[in-house]
């Protein structure tokens, strides 16, 4: 049943993904700019089961692999939002104070997105990628935050809705 | 209540994590069947990348706009009656005049240095969420685009083409951290290594340690065999500042690129090499001051006048 309900929301990540590549991608904003798909998917796990949320990360993920400007192989986006896609839908899970009040989702989605950066930049050093000077790096990792800050609550009634539409529960937000 | 997980969860989290280190495993094995996926995406996406570069041409440099407030105050006024200018005869048409002028700069620098030049237009920009950078252009392997070509602007270099589809190309820029590029430096033809720093400076590290360098060289790139991925003699950048270390081991200098990478509407893709070297030839003019006209009056008193008194 949830599998089911799981294979409902890959047409939404697919738009959002097509949304991310032909337009937020040309926006050319400061501070690095945002990632939508990423921003969506860690909201929506938040709002999952542990496994649900698991299961976005690896479909999210595969879609950020897939994209004409991932630095790394296959599979290397895909591994690092499994695993944030599961510790934010169980940092949630179970606690109704957490899921049910926007603030708090919006700093796990933060914080779950710098994170991710983070071990993507870890996994890619082991990889042998070169990733720049660490004030770029520590430059992009807080133009990330403050975008995802920006962002996640502007979008986190929609993706509510949808999460409860998809997986037929009720919106707490 | 807090989340405890069982057994069928734990084995959904463990098959998940394998599938994705096998797809690291396949992609680093050179396993075609990824290769194409990855194709196959970018060659679905370019019509919606089009239609999207279309759709926010208007707003596309506002960002980069704001991003600039900090300059100093002449620069300020400087751009503002520039601006001014521009917006005086660029009222209408502005996009395509501008594009029109980005192409005749890269025209004139790819005559100039004898390069066969395919045109692209620049039509989605990559996220710098991966910690790249890069471009996506409107030009592929039918426009006779392959890999590891050189591709310029009106400036100089801006990359290198990574990929490149049937309709489009991902293009390497020369600030992405992971760019490489042989160097020389104009006129006293020492060489070195330019490495890109994820913004527009970079930074040259000079083969010989005797050799000395100085702010204000130009530098230039030393080509590769056959011109890929690299042509000869494109104007890279200029030294803006010199490490001189007395216990280091290779000499250092910081180089500010000429091409403006968050500005790029319009590029050319060298697709063929120079039948000779252009050298120095492409080296941009440095600006000469304008000399201030200077008016010297000499005032003599005039013979016939008298001091009058009011009656």
């Amino acid at each position: 049943m949830t599998i089911r309900r799981y294979l409902f929301s890959i047409p939404i990540f697919l738009v959002i993904y097509t949304l991310q590549e032909a337009f937020i991608s040309q926006l050319r904003l400061p501070l690095g700019g945002f990632s939508i798909l990423l921003i969506f998917t860690l909201i929506w796990a938040t709002l999952s089961t542990p496994e649900v949320g698991a299961l976005t990360g690896f479909g999210a993920g595969i879609l950020m692999d897939l994209s004409q400007s991932s630095p790394g192989p296959m599979g290397h986006w895909t591994l690092v939002l499994i695993l944030a896609g599961y510790g934010v839908a169980f940092l949630g899970y179970g606690d109704d104070n957490i899921r049910t009040n926007p603030i708090n989702i919006v700093l796990i989605t933060t914080a779950g997105l710098v994170a991710s950066q983070l071990v993507f930049l870890l996994i890619g050093l082991l990889l042998g990628q070169a990733l720049g000077s660490i004030s770029h790096v520590l430059f992009l990792l807080a133009g990330s935050a403050f975008w995802t800050a920006i962002v996640s609550p502007l979008v986190l009634k929609i993706v509510s809705f949808t999460h409860a539409n998809v997986f037929g529960t009720r919106s707490l937000i | 209540m807090r989340y405890g997980g069982d057994n069928r969860g734990r084995l959904l989290i463990i098959v998940l994590i394998v599938t994705s280190l096998f797809l690291i495993t396949l992609d680093l094995r050179g396993v075609s069947v990824i290769d194409g996926l990855r194709n196959g995406t970018q060659t679905a996406l370019t019509p919606f990348q089009k239609a999207g570069s279309w759709a926010l041409t208007p707003f596309r440099n506002f960002a980069s706009d704001v991003t600039h407030l900090g300059r100093t105050r002449n620069q300020i006024e400087k751009l503002k009656s520039e601006n001014e200018k521009l917006r005086n005869t660029l009222q209408s048409r502005k996009t395509a005049d501008a594009q029109l002028k980005q192409l005749k700069s890269v025209l004139n620098l790819a005559g100039s240095g004898g390069y066969k030049v395919v045109n692209a237009k620049v039509i989605s920009q990559g996220p710098n969420t991966s910690f790249t950078q890069t471009i996506t252009i409107d030009a592929g392997t039918t426009s006779g685009i392959r890999n590891n070509m050189t591709v310029i602007s009106g400036y100089g270099l801006v990359g290198v083409v990574k990929v490149a589809y049937s309709t489009s190309a991902l293009v390497q820029l020369a600030s992405d951290p992971a760019f490489r590029i042989g160097a020389r430096i104009a006129k006293s033809q020492q060489i070195g290594i330019l490495s890109g720093q994820g913004s527009r400076r970079g930074v040259l590290e000079l083969l010989d340690n005797t050799t000395t360098v100085k702010v204000g060289d130009a530098l230039l790139a030393r080509g590769s065999d056959n011109g890929r991925p690299f042509v000869p003699g494109v104007p890279i950048g200029e030294v803006t500042s010199v490490d001189n270390s007395p216990g280091a081991v290779t000499q250092t200098a910081e180089v500010k690129f000429y091409a403006n990478f968050s500005t790029l509407g319009v590029v050319a893709v060298v697709v063929t090499n120079p039948e000779a070297d252009p050298r120095d030839s492409l080296v941009p003019a440095k600006p000469r001051p304008t000399p201030l006209p200077t008016v010297t009056i000499y005032a003599s008193p005039s013979p016939s006048s008298s001091p009058t008194t009011e009656p």
